[in-house]
């Protein structure tokens, strides 16, 4: 069941057109679909739903977020 | 000096190595600040931006700990300060 090793670019490209949770170092969160990112972790997400403190502040159609504000990209394991 | 050593002693261990020796076992990673985290290691790259799953990640404050769990993430090397193989999170 556990994944074979995986290097951060390969999780990137796993990851793309996924649905993906990004925290900022602020703490905000947001979530959307993952259109495209670099190798700074800059990302461009579609859907976008912005949560502070877990409560959904805004909405926007496509945002890009600068990479050296990001803590962390989640996505949902694939399942098989 | 270090840097004229010329071939590895093998008993000497550099720390990405040892980060590599961890791949596949559980982490326990402390950050900038007051979160931490605790998952299984899946790869990372020269920056030590880490791919992780079942991760488990607390943020710590005087309320006492948040915890959230992630199927799977990339985590970026930028705030990490502390990490520890096999380590089992704060609540210990």
């Amino acid at each position: 069941m556990s994944s074979t090793r995986q290097t951060p670019s390969d999780f990137l490209k796993q990851i793309i057109h996924r649905p993906v949770v990004v925290k900022l170092n602020s703490g905000v969160d947001y979530r959307g679909v993952l259109v495209c990112l670099d190798g700074f972790m800059n990302i461009v997400l579609d859907q976008t739903e912005e949560y502070i403190n877990g409560q959904l502040k805004a909405k926007y159609g496509i945002a890009f977020l600068r990479g050296n504000n990001v803590l962390y990209i989640s996505a949902q394991k694939r399942k098989a | 000096a270090m840097a004229s050593s010329g071939p590895q002693n093998p008993s000497q261990i550099m720390p990405l190595e040892l980060v590599d020796k961890c791949i596949g076992s559980k982490i326990h990673i402390k950050m900038k600040g007051d979160k931490e985290l605790v998952g299984t290691l899946l790869g990372f790259d020269p920056y030590v931006n880490m791919v992780l799953e079942d991760v488990v990640v607390y943020e710590i404050s005087s309320q006492g700990k948040k915890v959230t769990r992630l199927e799977q993430i990339l985590l970026n090397g930028n705030n990490i300060a502390l990490m520890i193989p096999g380590g089992e999170g704060p609540d210990n």
